[in-house]
């Protein structure tokens, strides 16, 4: 056992997965990522803010490159739009948002879960990014490797959302018991002509090949583009490449469904939660079934695109308890929108962590307090 | 050409093409990227890679591609307008402050040519003025600030002027070297040089000696092994749980006392958590840290009832008080007794005995060792491995010994 961060493993867990770049500004509560990454990165780079930060990675990606940043809820409105380049552009890179306490500057010390519907519209058009959700200290370390596969395989910017509880809060961890990571590598196309840099194959992914190669030419663009990688506007190609964006990862979600399940069988009610809340909600449903409630919990590790699997869990139980730490219910609104729903509660918060009584007191437990 | 007949951006581009040619690059040593606006329409008619972005982000991601290249001796050139140059004028300015190895043509028709004709921020004074434009305010001249930045090679050529000179002497330059070229627009009704060599502000070339930005991509230590499984040589005396909550003031090593006491609860066997807080400015104001330890795995870090609360100074307790719930031993420095108003608390002397660095520590141990929660032995046993050995395992024991 050893006292150790989320941010430290994380951190690791990247560079052993290969990534060789981390580009930054620092921001609260992400900087233990920025001052970790200085020590272990191949390549460390201060940005002079987060915009330059997302272009950089995405120069560095073009090249050939695997980067890493790591922001919270300001630097992300920052990168928003260069994110979409990098979409579109189908670069692969890793970004770690560590979400707190907003709207706008809010709360830079405070924890919260406010950004999975950003995340689910950051793309104009709705096109999904895959948005991975860590709720312990293994998940840390799987969902950053996962993150880093997810992004090369197919070609994509991947966020691993986190929260400033589960990056800041130092916790014994048993580390011995990780499994291993081994270095990803970018699967460059087998060469010879002609090449084509957007055009894919079966996988919907297609072949990289780093600017700058001395055979083959390669053109990236953010504009709506055709095969070659120049701009064509409402041309039959150009609509199937710009399409190919959603096709390629919702026909891959089964490479990249993580989720968590506990079910106790007879049970009519799932207890629902993802990252910080997660643990809470794990105490939640021990206290019940001591009580003698039956219950099943579901904590759920890739938000977005939503997993097709996931939903089908979801199918299994007419009673839902949602726990999430914002307000309006982000991920009840993803998966239900603004359906009503009978039998389906929500466990929200602002401020500090949900604890495992509200939550009991919301599944007709009876509360009482820990610690 | 993409471009309107008689643009001259049309003009650049092919002297650009010839100067790439004369300087013996292949197309393929050469990657160009490309910004938005009608400068942004280049990439069909070259040869070269090109990729194409955001507008005003063409030099930042040329940094990235130029920095992150693994194949030497390839250009990387950058072409915007100068709508681009003023959307992303901290991503000149950060090149040329790093000098990174780019060229970066910045094609100047004094206005917004896709969008309209609108005045951009390298308008000149004068060109405003022919159009009746009531804006005072003067163009930012991107020579001299790239130059003051640090760029290696910064300079101003007016179409039809001796391009030939200034692209190849960029082109040559090694580190960030700038060209931006004064030129045409006939859309939108600059279509005489004449009136162009009027307006701009005169060629200019102005070089700085200077080497180029360099990256090494470095082998690194791991920042922990995976592979150890630590020892818990000592005893607790803690049945299931102990939550506390310790705080004191910024300086007054409260989160290392903190992670002193997770670390010798985890060398006796428990599980632990810390977690820290305070102020955004850490070198003022409170400090409060919270430490569990348990016997079985903790999930939920949060304490909703601490089994102790240690504070030390007026600030931290002022943040700590709420946080004291019936059934919570209270542990206090009694300078703190006055103002405190907790008679049912634990007073001592703590910054009396171990100073204002110390205090914390010595409460803290002085509680759980009294309490039997820890062995006084764990807490040193991770002292002895601390930068600070020495005055901790003073205090250590001086706090031991009050008990
Ligand atoms: S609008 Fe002006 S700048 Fe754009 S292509 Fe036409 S002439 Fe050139």
């Amino acid at each position: 056992m050893q006292l150790i961060d989320g941010s430290k493993i994380i951190t690791e867990a990247c560079v052993r997965a290969g990534a060789d770049v981390y580009v930054g500004y620092p921001i609260t509560p992400s900087n233990w990522f920025y001052a970790y990454a200085q020590k272990r990165f191949p390549l460390f780079l201060a940005a002079p803010d987060e915009i330059s930060t997302l272009q950089w990675m995405s120069g560095f990606s073009a090249a050939g490159r695997m980067p890493v940043t790591a922001t919270s809820f300001p630097g992300l409105a920052l990168m928003v739009e260069s994110l979409n380049m990098a979409y579109m552009m189908e670069l692969p890179m890793l970004i770690v948002v560590t979400q707190r306490l907003g709207p706008s500057t809010g709360s830079a010390t405070t924890g919260a879960q406010g950004d999975l519907l950003l995340l689910r519209g950051a793309i104009s058009g709705g096109y999904p990014v895959p948005v991975f959700c860590p709720s312990g200290f293994e998940d840390c370390w799987n969902l950053a490797y996962e993150g880093i596969k997810t992004a090369i395989r197919y070609r994509t910017p991947v966020i691993l959302l986190t929260s400033k509880e589960m990056v800041m809060t130092h916790r014994s961890f048993d580390l011995s018991g990780l499994p291993e990571i081994e270095k990803v590598e970018r699967p460059k196309a087998e060469p010879g002509r002609p090449y084509q840099p957007y055009r894919a194959g079966e996988d919907g992914v297609p072949p990289f090949v780093p600017l700058g190669d001395d055979v083959r030419q390669v053109r990236l663009n953010a504009s709506t583009h055709g095969n070659l990688g120049l701009i064509q506007k409402e041309s039959p190609e150009a609509m199937a490449n710009t399409r190919r964006l959603q096709e390629k990862l919702e026909q891959n979600i089964p490479a990249f469904t993580f989720y968590g399940l506990d079910e106790e069988t007879g049970a009519e009610e799932l207890i629902i939660s993802y990252g910080i809340s997660a643990d809470a909600a794990r105490d939640a449903v021990a206290a019940l079934r001591s009580q003698g409630k039956k219950v099943s919990l579901l904590i759920v590790k890739t938000l977005l695109p939503f997993p097709p699997a996931i939903l089908d869990i979801l199918e299994r139980y007419e009673k839902q308890v949602f726990v999430e730490e914002n307000l309006p219910g982000l991920l009840r609104e993803l998966v239900y929108g603004q359906a009503r729903r009978k039998n389906t509660r929500s466990v929200n918060k602002i401020g500090s962590m949900i604890t495992p009584s509200e939550i009991i007191n919301q599944t007709g437990g009876e509360a009482f307090p820990t610690g | 050409m993409p471009f309107c007949p008689g643009c001259g951006h049309g003009i650049a581009i092919k002297n650009l093409s010839k100067a790439l040619e004369g300087a013996g690059y292949d197309p393929l040593d050469v990657i160009v990227v490309s910004d938005i606006g009608c400068a942004g329409l280049v990439d069909p008619v070259l040869a070269t890679h090109t990729i194409h972005g955001l507008h005003g982000r063409a030099p930042a991601l040329a940094l990235g591609i130029s920095l992150g290249l693994s194949n030497p001796g390839k250009k990387v050139l950058a072409i915007q307008g100068d709508g681009g140059a003023t959307i992303g004028l901290q991503h000149l300015l950060e090149a040329a402050r790093r000098n990174v190895d780019m060229t970066l043509i910045v094609l100047n028709n004094l206005l917004y040519g896709m969008t309209g004709g609108q005045m951009s921020g390298l308008s000149t004074l004068e060109f405003k003025a022919g159009r009746h434009i009531e804006d005072d305010a003067p163009p930012f001249d991107i020579v001299r600030l790239t130059h003051e930045a640090g760029a290696a090679y910064s300079s101003r050529v007016t179409a039809p002027g001796d391009f030939k000179t200034h692209f190849a002497e960029a082109l040559a330059t090694p580190g960030f070297a700038l060209v931006e070229v004064a030129c045409l627009c006939p859309s939108h009704g600059v279509g005489k040089m004449k009136e162009l060599v009027s307006v701009a502000s005169g060629d200019l070339g102005l070089a700085r000696r200077r080497e180029p930005a360099r990256v090494a991509f470095k082998e690194t230590a791991p920042l922990f092994e995976k592979g150890r499984q630590t020892e818990a040589p000592f005893h607790s005396g803690i049945k299931e749980r102990l939550g506390i909550v310790i705080a004191g003031s910024a300086g007054g090593g409260v989160q290392s006392t903190a992670r002193l006491i997770a670390n010798a609860g985890i060398l006796s066997g428990l599980h632990a958590t810390m977690k820290g807080e305070y102020p955004i400015t850490v070198g003022t104001g409170f400090s409060l840290a919270e430490v569990i330890l348990s016997t079985k795995e903790i999930h939920y870090t949060g304490l909703e009832v601490p089994d102790a609360v240690v504070a030390v100074t007026t600030d931290g307790l002022a943040k700590a008080r709420s946080r004291i719930k019936p059934g919570t031993s209270v542990v206090l420095d009694s300078k703190l007794e006055e103002s405190a108003s907790c008679p049912n608390a634990i007073y001592g002397d703590f910054q009396k005995e171990a100073g204002k660095q110390g205090a914390a520590l010595f409460a803290a141990v002085f509680w759980l060792v009294k309490e039997g929660m820890l062995e006084a032995d764990a807490l040193l046993e991770v002292a002895r491995k601390h930068k600070h050995a020495k005055s901790l395992v003073e205090v250590i024991e001086r706090g031991v010994g009050v008990g």
